[in-house]
């Protein structure tokens, strides 16, 4: 806990330092950089001591009588520490090149902004009051959205508009879940919402709220239109940091919520169905749209849409293990998911980086303009082939562990449930299926088309490799994802103390020396033996050629111009990335609709809200049906509201916050009141 | 150690005997067209003719071109390590689970339409994005098919199913079966026979991104591609089709197996080719209707095995 009080403090002094230097913007950077270094790096400290051994909560007083600030460093908020802070690390150390990209545009405020960023999402994460939970939350916000619009161009400033709008859309639906536990309990601490038995149908508004709210931090489908926007409009390495970090704080949230605040009240089953729907649809549809696009950046930040729907999965199965009572499906769940957000987050990070390096070097985000960079820049090349190869789960790297451990935990909760289960995973397992396929479209595009064939503009031509700093930080997270892949084995073990630690049930055991099981169907892998076997079987192909060739008169030559069908190659020739996008939507044209059906019109999107809440009022017992109708109005109203996103009414959603703030204010002093 | 020597035999006797199976399939598709047709061992000597021949590459190509054809026969000889063919349980059943056998499936793909890019070569490319359509468009209909009958013998172990599948131990057997049909109709379709390819035409889906490869690497993604021909039939016969396999390590239970082995592989790969004989080659846009039915055949397996018929 000392240690986090120190990271708090470097950052408020780097945040300060940063700030007062603006005018020296090398001295900034450099002196920014370094507070932010050492402010994550013991931050990441107290993270992973927070995860082995928990912390006991410390209050401090504060001029708030109704809100004691206390904090409170569990297994899974530890496991959030790392692995923000652990991308932290790299993202400021790589920001110390980066950044002269950025030279007079602000780079004082820039490492200010990005010191309170961090900070404020490792308080959201230890934070065990609802009072600073929210507004940690709010700042964590709003210091994202002065990085999102740091270009200060019309594209970023309208990006950070949506981006803002849909926080708070977030926001509001969580504060209100928060005030209906507080409420019920008449105490802002989290640690009465634990013990208190909400009755049932307090206990699924709460959930639905909080999903859908905690869902449009992590930017799940259908709240995902801001993430690709967001984003890439952010200097890469807090792309990174917000893809692979800020996004997480989204399903923490929603675990914290369900299986730690309402952990007396119980499960219902069909919350876990719906997440496995949700989560379904959006690995599907983020994919499917990152593999449309052109830009880079923009590819990278859809793919974390699908990696978030992949999360949800394993938190939905995690969920339904719960409401079916057997532990070793829900311990399973939650520890794909939790494996899996580890995985995310250090390759997205790393894709990120390597984008970034690339952008540094040519100066373009458009695809069909790079070409030829492996040649140019092999390191970057070479950890971005290995960061692609994770993230679309190639045994035996990371990615697949992780999504290994998800199909184990659906498919034993499919033969453990009733038809309605089965029916719901059957789909969930397709769309992992093709998802996993499309993943492999997708960042064959962005390798190949990035990184490979013959240059396609003059300054992909140009381009040489990047200083040692930023290669340095893409080649840590590569190695990061290889050990985690090989090494699964040993390291499950952890996420399973942590799964069991949150879900306060016996963990499974998936792990006996060299592999990883699933107890419930009995199925084994192991990512060492197939890492060793791989290299062993395609090194003995390569010797053999080798020999071949060597005992050649002609030796091989790799000079030649690529046969195009007896024409000189032209440069127009070349491969582009709209040719991927062009034959997968002529297949898969149904998402494609969707998603212009989703632009055109955002009653869609209130119909999903409206479908959701009809599906949830049919679950539910006749019992409830009052109090889930109440519920139901009160989301269609809000959903209503919602159409005026794409209706362009900006002054809406500025009397939205306004009446946050007021209605926070008039709470807190009510309860004050009750308090006295 | 039994399993392991039996592990390795097989994967050298998978590099050995793929060109012969390729070979045979010609033989035979010549036959059906009442033409005389190349020796069964055409493979072989075109093959070692071109390991004689000088390896060349484009200059705009880079290590993914190079590695490519040796991983590609190393990911195969890594698949086919796990799968039961001989014996009912997987010689190696850390390698035997399913969904590890369909993600190792998915590298060579990768690999294959990199490498085709990586030439710099807009007519391999073309091809190599042609490759892993297919991939979006089978492996959905092939988990489906998998996921029914994961449920109904409960294990992912690709041994495990052949044994409940084979003594008809699983839930639903219509079920099960149904969902075979489903999933030999995606392995037909990642065979890269027509209707859907013609691999000997060197201008289609599947020798089209191997335009720009020559000598030795040639002659390895040769050997490769009839290799995973040969793995996907064996998936197929070892989930679906495992009756007379051998249950126990004796040698007369593991010659009968040989035998029965190869009297399935010959009558699929007979199947295949009367299939071949008789259709005509598809529209490549037309690829994804076809899809759809398998989909189609999978989801009545699913309905079926819920319903409990």
């Amino acid at each position: 806990m000392l240690l986090f009080g120190i990271s708090i403090a470097l950052s408020v002094i780097g945040a300060a330092a940063s700030i007062l230097l603006k005018r020296a913007e090398s001295a900034s950077r450099l002196v920014g950089s370094l507070f932010g270094v050492a402010a994550a790096a013991c931050a990441l400290a107290a993270g992973c001591l927070g995860m082995f051994t928990p912390i006991e909560p410390i209050s401090v007083a504060t001029p708030f009588f109704f809100a004691t600030f206390t904090l409170l460093i569990n297994p899974l908020s530890g496991l959030l520490l790392v692995v923000i802070n652990l991308l932290g690390v790299v993202a400021w150390i790589y920001g110390i090149e980066y950044l002269k990209e950025y030279t007079g545009k602000g780079i004082g405020s820039l490492g200010m902004f990005m010191h309170i960023f961090m900070a404020a999402m490792c308080l959201v994460l230890v934070s065990d009051n609802v009072f600073w939970f929210l507004v940690f939350f709010e700042i964590m916000a709003i210091s994202s959205y002065f990085l999102v619009i740091v270009q200060q161009d019309e594209k970023s400033v309208k990006a950070g508009f949506l981006y803002l709008v849909m926080a708070h859309v977030g926001y509001i639906m969580i504060m209100i879940a928060f005030f209906v536990m507080s409420s019920q309990t008449g105490s802002f601490d989290f640690s009465s919402f634990r013990v208190a038995e909400f009755s049932p149908a307090i206990a699924s508004v709460v959930f639905v709220l909080c999903f859908l709210g905690f869902g449009c931090k992590a930017g799940m489908v259908p709240f995902h239109s801001w993430l690709p926007l967001a984003h890439p409009a952010a200097p890469s390495h807090i792309s990174a940091l917000m893809s692979g970090g800020m996004i997480k704080i989204g399903i923490f949230g929603i675990v914290k919520v369900t299986f730690d605040l309402l952990a007396a009240s119980g499960v219902e089953l069909w919350w876990g169905l719906l997440v496995v729907v949700i989560g379904a649809v959006s690995c599907v549809l983020g994919i499917a749209y990152a593999i449309a696009e052109r830009d880079i950046k923009r590819l990278l930040a859809y793919c974390s849409v699908e990696n978030i729907g992949i999360i949800l999965l394993g938190v939905g199965t995690a969920l339904i293990g719960v409401a079916l009572e057997i532990p070793a499906i829900a311990g399973l769940g939650l520890l794909a998911a939790l494996f899996h957000l580890l995985n995310h987050a250090l390759y997205k990070g790393m894709l990120f980086f390597g984008a970034g390096s690339v952008i540094y070097r040519t100066h373009t985000r458009d695809m069909s303009k790079l070409g030829g960079l492996v040649r140019a820049m092999p390191v970057t090349a070479l950890c971005f082939f290995l960061g692609a190869l994770a993230i679309s789960a190639i045994p035996p790297l990371n990615g697949f562990v992780s999504e290994w451990f998800t199909y184990q935990s659906m498919l034993s909760a499919a033969l453990a449930g009733g038809p309605l289960v089965r029916i719901v995973f059957a789909f969930a397992v397709v769309s992992l299926a093709l998802t996993g396929a499309l993943t492999v479209v997708c960042f064959v595009k962005a390798f190949g088309i990035s990184f490979l064939g013959a240059a396609r503009s003059e300054k992909a031509h140009k381009a040489t490799e990047v200083p040692f700093v930023m290669k340095l930080c893409v080649i840590l997270l590569t190695a990061c994802c290889i050990c985690l892949g090989i090494g699964a084995p040993w390291v499950v073990g952890f996420f399973v103390t942590i799964s069991s630690s949150v879900l306060l049930l016996p963990g499974p055991e998936v792990a006996a020396g060299i592999t990883l099981v699933n107890p419930d169907l009995g199925s084994a892998i192991s990512t060492p033996l197939v890492a060793v076997l791989l290299i062993a079987l395609i090194t003995l192909p390569l010797i053999i050629r080798a020999v071949f060739k060597s005992s050649q008169r002609q030796k091989p030559d790799a000079s030649k111009e690529p046969w195009q069908c007896g024409y000189q190659p032209t440069d127009d020739m070349a491969m582009r990335a709209a040719s991927f996008g062009a034959p997968v939507q002529v297949f898969l044209k149904p998402l494609y609709t969707i998603r212009a059906a989703l632009a055109a019109q955002a009653a869609t999107v209130s119909q999903l809200f409206q479908k959701t809440v009809s599906g949830a009022d049919k679950a539910q017992g006749l019992g409830d049906r009052y109090l889930v109708d109440t519920v139901a109005q009160g989301v269609t109203w809000l959903s209503k509201k919602m159409q005026g996103i794409e209706g362009g009414n900006f002054r809406i959603y500025v009397l939205y916050i306004v009446v946050a703030l007021v209605a926070l204010l008039c709470i807190a002093i009510i309860a004050g009141g009750g308090a006295l | 150690m039994i399993l392991i020597i039996l592990a390795c035999l097989q994967a050298i006797l998978l590099v050995a005997a793929a060109p012969l199976v390729s070979g045979s399939a010609r033989w035979m598709r010549a036959k059906f067209q009442t033409r005389k047709g190349p020796p069964i061992l055409q493979d072989y000597y075109d093959i070692s003719k071109l390991f004689k021949r000088q390896d060349l590459h484009t200059k705009d190509s880079s290590f993914v071109h190079r590695l490519m054809p040796p991983l590609f026969i190393g990911v195969m000889m890594l698949i086919f390590m796990g799968i039961p063919v001989v014996t009912r349980f997987s010689p190696i059943p850390l390698l035997g689970d399913v969904i590890l056998i369909i993600y190792l499936m998915v590298l060579p793909r990768l690999f294959f339409a990199l490498s085709a890019i990586d030439t710099g070569s807009s007519y391999a490319g073309v091809g190599g994005i042609r490759e892993l359509l297919i991939g979006v468009l089978v492996e959905p209909a092939m988990l489906l098919a998998l996921f029914v009958t994961i449920l109904a013998t409960g294990t992912t172990n690709v041994g495990e199913m052949g044994m409940m599948v084979g003594s008809f131990a699983a839930v639903n057997p219509v079920a099960v079966a149904l969902a075979g049909v489903a999933f030999a109709c995606a392995c037909y379709m990642e065979l890269g026979k027509l209707p859907y390819d013609l691999a000997e035409a060197e201008q289609e889906l599947q020798e089209g991104p191997l335009s720009e490869y020559s000598g030795p690497s040639l002659a390895y993604c040769k050997i490769a591609l009839y290799m995973k021909q040969i793995v996907v039939v064996s998936l197929l016969v070892a989930i679906f089709i495992p009756f007379g396999s051998a249950t126990e390590l004796t040698v007369p239970a593991m010659a009968l197996g040989l035998v029965l082995y190869l009297a399935k592989v010959v009558v699929i790969f007979f199947i295949c080719t009367i299939f071949e004989n008789v259709v005509a080659r598809v529209r490549f846009k037309l690829f994804g209707h076809q899809t759809w039915t398998v989909v189609g055949i999978a989801a009545l397996a699913l309905v079926f095995f819920v319903l409990g018929i």
